[in-house]
């Protein structure tokens, strides 16, 4: 008796290294991912003011410099924008993560800690500066 | 009577080498859905189009395509909706076996791989008693109807099939949160792993196709606080 031959010939396609390029919903994370981007050049001048102040003030006075040149601002208001655009779309994920309480209010709750903590630390800087 | 324009995607094993697309007009008004459209082509245009369908009523689970691109249930997506061309593509992310047929496979091996059953040592006549409480930790995610749309969504399944992917990690975490089952230490190996819960990155489009509203991303991501926990008990277990 004959064994029957499989005609099977399963197609597998691969997934394109521009797969998230075709529809709005995986732009979106990548650009949620991709905030981390302009974060690191924020966290780099911090790195920097930190290190300037510990090599006296004329460092400090050309970190100074260094940070109010128009391209730097730009680059920190896209960093802040940025971690706004971040924070908004974790604190809509973190109730869904660990549902403690009704959506809409840890969403709130998260929005009013962030803007405490914000104006704790502006009050507190600007008391020192 | 409206006529719309559907691009159905074909492919036969013994002839073609790479599936192509086929145009099809179709006869419909507000009530024809996807499958009614394809049922049409498969009964008055081309007997030879392969799919699969069942019970037309969102519950099987079985008639999964993309939409434009998009992982539709064909029974509860509408031509009314679609303005132009409407393409019709078997499920992202499985192989072709025929026209709109995919091998699920893969898929089935990782629901098995997570033990979807109640495990424990319960063995009398009584019934199992659950409150109202105990019932809604885990109902949500029992409505799942294993029509894989969510694996068809996940990138990262369509670049590790190893990964067991949003239905597999929301059915274990649906029986690792029923009050009966006694089994998460022994789905917590599948979990914990690199193919477990840690090789999601909460895209969320599973959520956004679920038919069913599961939000399975949320599993997913509730599955890797668990791992979580688990790790750190682990480091104080003698």
């Amino acid at each position: 008796m004959n064994t029957p031959v499989s005609a099977r010939k399963p197609y597998q396609s691969k997934l394109s290294r521009s797969w998230w390029l075709k529809h709005n919903y995986y732009r979106l994370y990548m650009l949620r991912e991709a905030t981390v981007l302009p974060l690191l050049f924020f966290i780099g001048c911090l790195l920097y003011g930190l290190y300037c102040l510990t090599q006296g003030a004329a460092h400090w006075q050309s970190f100074q410099t260094f940070m109010q040149q128009g391209w730097v601002i730009a680059l920190n208001l896209l960093a802040f924008a940025a971690s706004l655009f971040h924070a908004k779309t974790f604190f809509a994920l973190f109730p869904r993560v660990m549902p403690l309480a009704p959506a809409w209010l840890m969403i709130s709750g998260q929005w009013l800690a962030t803007l405490l903590v914000a104006a704790g630390v502006l009050l507190l800087c600007g008391g020192w500066l | 009577m409206t006529d719309y324009q559907l691009l159905i995607q074909r492919y036969d094993p013994e002839h073609d080498n790479e599936p192509r697309l086929q145009r099809f007009t179709v006869p419909g008004d507000h009530t024809t859905s996807v499958l009614d459209a394809l049922l049409y082509v498969q009964q008055k245009r081309d007997v030879t189009l392969g799919l699969r369908w069942s019970c037309r009523m969102a519950i099987c689970g079985s008639c999964g395509v993309m939409v434009n691109g998009i992982p539709k249930l064909g029974c509860k997506t509408f031509l009314r909706d679609y303005h132009s061309d409407i393409t019709i593509e078997p499920l992202a992310h499985f192989a072709v076996e025929k026209d709109l047929i995919v091998d699920m496979t893969q898929f089935l091996a990782h629901l098995s791989a997570i033990k979807p059953y109640l495990i424990n040592d319960y063995s009398g006549t009584a019934l199992h008693k659950q409150t109202p409480t105990q019932l809604a930790k885990y109902q949500q995610f029992s409505n799942c109807i294993n029509c894989g749309l969510c694996y068809s969504a996940c990138p990262q399944f369509g670049l590790n099939p190893e990964f067991l992917g949003p239905a597999a990690i929301t059915l274990a975490q649906r029986y690792n949160l029923d009050s009966r089952d006694n089994g998460k230490a022994a789905r917590m190996p599948q979990l914990n792993g690199k193919n477990g819960a840690w090789g999601c990155t909460f895209v969320g489009f599973c959520s956004d196709v679920c038919p069913k509203q599961l939000d399975p991303a949320a599993a997913v991501n509730q599955a890797k606080v668990e791992s979580a926990k688990d790790f750190i008990i682990s480091m104080f277990k003698p």
